[in-house]
């Protein structure tokens, strides 16, 4: 990163110097999310990179919220931090003002209009939502960095997205398959392990650790898991 | 803004090429046949850069011809879109490639098999029972997806080659008034109305 | 994409020909038979894969008329590495893919760039667009020591789902599991789209 710099020169006339500054990076690292039936697994691996270097083998990108919802954020880091700040800031305001929580599909356009709203000056994040909805199920939610977002079943995104969603089409939407396995709780988890494993193979930006949060009616459970770390 | 047309049916292959030479915004000429006889059985239609056609078009007829000459055989249509296709791949890594798009239709006299053969300046060669070159093939293969099915008869095949035209007439931007179409079959090459 | 069995291996690809974003054909062929023992896969730009197609026949059929005998995987695998280095500066555009059983019987793969670089190993080799979805289905489906039978299925999950995620690629796939015994060739219908 180069700041302004003075032209230091004995030449009187000032030559301009071009200087830049992005104020973007991509942090990489892979995040997931699956909707069961009655439950929902997010899941991300911890490794937070900038180029060639590792900044941090365990920096967690998938945050618990305080409306049972979980939020996994991809891509600058920074931004993702930010992001939930402001979104745990809303859901208390949402609290103080309806006496109740938010419901996870309120959640989710919400998080729409807050992207859309830096339209302009986008946060540089990948966000992934999962929870329960008002009826108990599983649900997913996935968006671009300015809000555009569908409700799916499963979803995975960041830098090993392009690996693991083909495999995730495979295995939990058991695509050209005939028999298709029911989809329990235990299933996912180690589809959800297989494929951070495979990916951690092969993408450099994944690695380290794996963090999955399992949320069913009882609550939220969060559970780590060692990647290889080279 | 050049067009080419074919269709295979039942024992022949139905071919249309627009009549306009062009260049930039000027119409220089109305009723060019865009298209060279390989041999009795074997039609090329050509579009692309003005001068690479005709010179490439009469190269490869010439050689054919003399193929056909020399061992008294008729070289067949996969052979000479082979052939075609290497002269093309060759010239590809030269200094100065053919820029032609070619289509090459015919139909194996003894056994009535129609083929078709779609080439592009690039050198990569398809065969299709149906085909479309330029422009045209934006607007048209999905209309021979829809309606084109096996051993199609000679109405049918031009009731097919005029619903393309038409698509041409409505939606393409450029004025293409006017195509020579033919028929490849056993028996030759000839000219035929819509 | 090809894969390593319990002495066999499978050779797969689409069979999608397209200019750009348009479909031209949906039964191209990618994987070309050298020998019943040898295939090869050249997934890349359509002219070259038919230039190196032809030239690879010519080659390995004048190895055969010299040597009385089939070229071996590996030796092949060398001979195209070395055809594709012949054209360092203005190379071909074509990213090769060779599966084979060696004379002993045990399974080759090997994967090389455009220019001839080889890559052996030992489960699975990839190329072409898909590639980081293929990495992805193929290195969480594959494992070790599978029975041709398991290894189709492997396979054809691997690269169905995988073409699936790439808007070029697709339009059918086609599969080769090659034994000792013989060739099994499969053509699988997949999405259309």
């Amino acid at each position: 990163m180069q700041m302004y710099e003075e032209q230091k020169s004995s030449c009187p006339v000032k030559v301009p110097v071009e200087c830049r500054f992005s104020p973007y990076t991509d942090n990489g690292g892979t995040t997931l999310a699956i909707a069961g039936d009655d439950f929902c697994v997010i899941a991300g691996d911890t490794r937070q990179s900038e180029g060639y270097s590792i900044n941090s083998r365990y920096a967690p990108k998938v945050y618990q919220l305080s409306n049972g919802s979980v939020l996994a954020t991809g891509g600058m880091y920074a931004d993702g931090v930010t992001l939930v700040k402001m979104i745990e800031q809303r859901l208390e305001w949402y609290r103080h003002a309806h006496d109740k929580q938010m419901s996870s599909g309120a959640l989710a356009q919400m998080l729409s209009t807050i992207l859309y709203h830096k339209r302009m000056f986008p946060y540089y994040v990948w966000n992934t939502l999962g929870g329960l909805d008002e009826d108990g199920k599983g649900a997913v939610y996935s968006y671009d960095p300015v809000g555009s977002y569908e409700k799916q079943k499963w979803n995975c995104s960041g830098s090993a997205g392009h690996l693991i969603q083909p495999f995730l089409d495979n295995q939990i939407g058991f695509t050209h398959q005939k028999e298709k396995a029911p989809l329990t709780l235990e299933r996912v988890v180690q589809v959800t392990k297989d494929a951070f494993t495979s990916a951690t193979e092969r993408d450099i930006y994944t690695g380290d650790n794996l963090e999955m949060f399992l949320v069913t009616q009882n609550g939220i459970e969060k559970t780590r898991v060692e990647l290889k770390k080279d | 803004m050049e067009a080419l047309f074919g269709i295979t049916g039942k024992g022949f292959v139905l071919t249309a090429s627009d009549t306009t030479m062009a260049r930039s915004i000027v119409i220089m000429k109305h009723g060019e046949d865009k298209s060279r006889v390989l041999n009795k059985n074997t039609l090329m239609m050509y579009t692309g850069e003005a001068g690479d056609t005709v010179q490439f078009a009469e190269y490869v007829q010439r050689n054919v011809q003399l193929y056909g000459i020399r061992n008294g055989v008729p070289l067949s249509a996969h052979a000479t879109a082979s052939y075609t296709r290497r002269e093309l791949a060759k010239a590809l890594r030269t200094r100065n490639p053919y820029h032609v798009n070619l289509l090459i239709a015919g139909t194996d006299p003894k056994t009535e098999t129609p083929e078709l053969y779609w080439l592009d300046h690039m050198a990569s060669m398809v065969k299709m029972p149906f085909a479309a070159q330029g422009y045209a093939s934006y607007f048209c293969m999905s209309t021979m997806d829809r309606y084109w099915k096996p051993d199609m008869t000679l109405e049918e095949a031009k009731a097919l080659m005029q619903k393309c035209i038409d698509e041409l007439k409505i939606r393409f931007i450029a004025s293409l008034p006017q195509f020579t179409i033919k028929i490849v079959d056993k028996d030759g090459i000839r000219d035929v109305q819509l | 994409m090809a894969m390593k069995g319990k002495n066999c291996v499978a050779i797969a690809a689409d069979r999608r020909f397209g200019v750009q974003l348009m479909t031209l054909s949906t039964d191209f062929q990618k994987i070309f038979e050298i020998n019943p023992r040898t295939y090869i896969g050249l997934p890349g730009l359509a002219t070259d894969v038919q230039t190196l197609s032809e030239l690879f026949r010519f080659k390995t059929n004048l190895y055969k008329l010299r040597e009385e005998r089939d070229i071996s995987p590996k030796t092949f695998s060398h001979m195209v590495s070395s055809t594709l280095y012949e054209k360092r500066f203005g190379n071909y555009f074509c990213e090769p893919v060779i599966a084979g059983i060696e004379k002993d019987g045990s399974p080759y793969i090997c994967s090389m760039d455009l220019l001839g670089c080889i890559n052996h190993a030992k489960d699975f080799v990839v190329s072409g667009t898909a590639s980081s979805q293929m990495y992805g289905t193929a290195e969480g489906l594959w494992e070790p020591e599978l029975e041709p039978e398991e290894l189709f299925e492997t396979i054809a999950q691997a690269m169905m789902s995988a073409v699936d995620r790439d808007a070029s690629s697709g339009w059918g796939v086609i599969v080769h599991v090659i034994t000792q015994d013989g060739v099994m060739t499969k053509t699988l219908k997949a999405r259309m789209d």
